[in-house]
């Protein structure tokens, strides 16, 4: 990709008119789905259709958190599957996913945030997920830089700290992945539009696309931001998702002095240090839904602002670059995970939000299974397009979603 | 990114003091349509995500409370005629 250097997955494939699977995103979604379907189901006439580069999207756009503090029982046991995968995959994929569990500290600004940790945490820790409540002392005690006396606009309460969740290189991930799925045979066609989704009675047959048709019985959408304007032009299938960008930037290199991820709702600022030094910050979305990459003043203001007041020795130090990313999110802020309903052969994997990347490798293994023997697996059947009109929404989120600058 | 909003009563204003509202999704379907759970779902729920030009509600929260419809290119994020 870069030069000379010969590329990790392999030279370009040759496009073939038929595969078993075609999988419409190239991002880690898409990637972990080649990659499980191929290592554990045998499956290795399957294509990846990626319309710019692999990890182009959210899978190089995320702040690289892992952890798994969600609040609901469907929800858990899959991002606890997905944290003990990093280092299984490390070995497997022989690859350095630079997986370092430093914990994750959210903070809490009053009781009430408390009470709702306390949910929260009980509710994890059911699942058998390391994860305890902390005290304003501990917090101190952990981030010594936070400031935790009374003079920031939201002074620190408490919080919940979970030393199992950490960062993940997300670069590392999409490369990891895509040399294993090549090496099984996987065949990742860069540079290549989805156009249309063929079906007939009921059933898919082709997907067309403008390097040429593909005939196959199965495709995948993981497309990620664009998984519902696909699933809604291309099958006439609409998805509750509304597109919204989230901005994210690191600041200049500098000493170590933050060892866990930290986060704040009340803020709505999230910061940690990567390797190189750098504090790597997010905010939260866009108030409307849009499919640019870019990012405004506003948020960076916001973002300096957050940081300088909860982190003070932060202030004065300069950003040093910032991107964007498209989050697809749902009304419940679950995923929606599904099959062969209402046409054969057609699977989604999307809604993912600002979550997707922590769930990329287990969602991946799920998905395998389901495309591979057709039925869904028990860990996915709640996050079914139907609950919606069953009116069986999760409990992710503790109010309804309105898409405003409150959340 | 941000974007500018013209509300029909205060003009052109920064997208900050509005609240988006949701796609525009025609008038209310009558009760009776609704007491289908597919069809109240697809008029609550469900989304075109249009890549392009979309009519849409918002509401001048900041402002003087009107809500109202435009129209807005979703790839440039800027208000369309």
């Amino acid at each position: 990709m870069f030069g000379r250097k010969k590329r990790l997955w392999g030279e370009k494939p040759p496009f073939r008119s038929d595969y078993d699977a075609v999988i419409i995103g190239g991002g880690l979604h898409g990637l972990a789905t080649a990659y499980f379907l191929a290592t554990r189901h045998g499956m290795n006439s399957i294509a990846v259709i990626e319309k710019r580069y692999i990890g182009y999207g959210g899978a190089g756009r995320n702040t690289a958190i892992v952890r798994a503090n969600q609040r609901t029982q469907e929800n858990l046991p899959l991002y606890k599957e997905a944290l003990e995968l990093w280092p299984v995959l490390t070995k497997e994929l022989d690859f350095n996913l630079m997986f370092y569990n430093c914990g994750n500290l959210n903070l809490a600004h009053s009781e009430a945030a408390m009470k709702a940790m306390r949910l929260q945490v009980s509710s994890a820790r059911f699942q058998g997920i390391d994860i305890r409540l902390v005290d304003r002392k501990e917090c101190k005690e952990l981030i010594p830089a936070l400031d935790i006396s009374d003079r920031p606009r939201y002074p620190v309460y408490g919080g919940m700290f979970h030393p199992a969740g950490g960062i993940v290189r997300h670069d590392a991930v999409v490369w990891g992945l895509a040399k294993g799925a090549a090496k099984h045979g996987v065949h990742i066609h860069q540079g290549t539009e989805v156009r249309a989704i063929c079906t007939e009675k009921g059933k898919i047959v082709s997907v067309d696309t403008d390097k040429g048709k593909i005939n196959t019985p199965r495709v995948l959408n993981a497309a990620g931001a664009y998984s519902a304007a696909i699933s809604g032009h291309m099958l006439g299938i609409k998805l509750p998702i509304s597109v919204l960008t989230i901005q994210a930037m690191v600041t200049q290199p500098l000493k170590p002095l933050l060892d866990h991820v930290v986060s704040s709702g009340m803020y709505h600022c999230y910061a940690n240090q990567t390797l190189k030094g750098e504090i790597a910050t997010g905010a939260h979305m866009d108030p409307w839904p849009n499919y640019t990459n870019q990012n405004s003043a506003y948020y960076i203001k916001h973002q300096a602002e957050a940081l300088g007041d909860f982190l003070p020795c932060l202030r004065g130090v300069k950003f040093m670059r910032c991107w964007a990313g498209l989050a697809d999110m749902t009304p419940d802020m679950a995923p929606i995970m599904d099959g062969n309903d209402p046409v054969e052969g057609y699977y989604t994997d999307c809604g993912w939000g600002y979550f997707g990347f922590k769930s990329s490798t287990v969602t991946g293994k799920y998905m395998a299974e389901f495309m591979a023997k057709g039925e869904c697996p028990e860990i996915l059947k709640p996050f079914t397009l139907r609950r919606f009109e069953n009116h069986r929404l999760m409990g992710e989120t503790a109010a309804l979603v309105n898409y405003s600058p409150d959340n | 990114m941000s974007v500018s909003i013209t509300c029909p009563v205060c003009g052109k204003r920064k997208g900050y003091e509005f609240r988006f509202g949701g796609e525009d999704k025609g008038a209310k379907p009558e009760e009776s349509v609704l007491a289908d759970p597919a069809a109240w779902c697809d008029y609550v729920h469900m989304n075109e995500c249009r890549a392009g030009v979309q009519k849409e509600w918002w509401c001048h929260k900041d402002g003087c409370g009107t809500w109202f419809c435009i129209k807005r290119d979703t790839v440039k994020n800027i208000e369309v005629k």
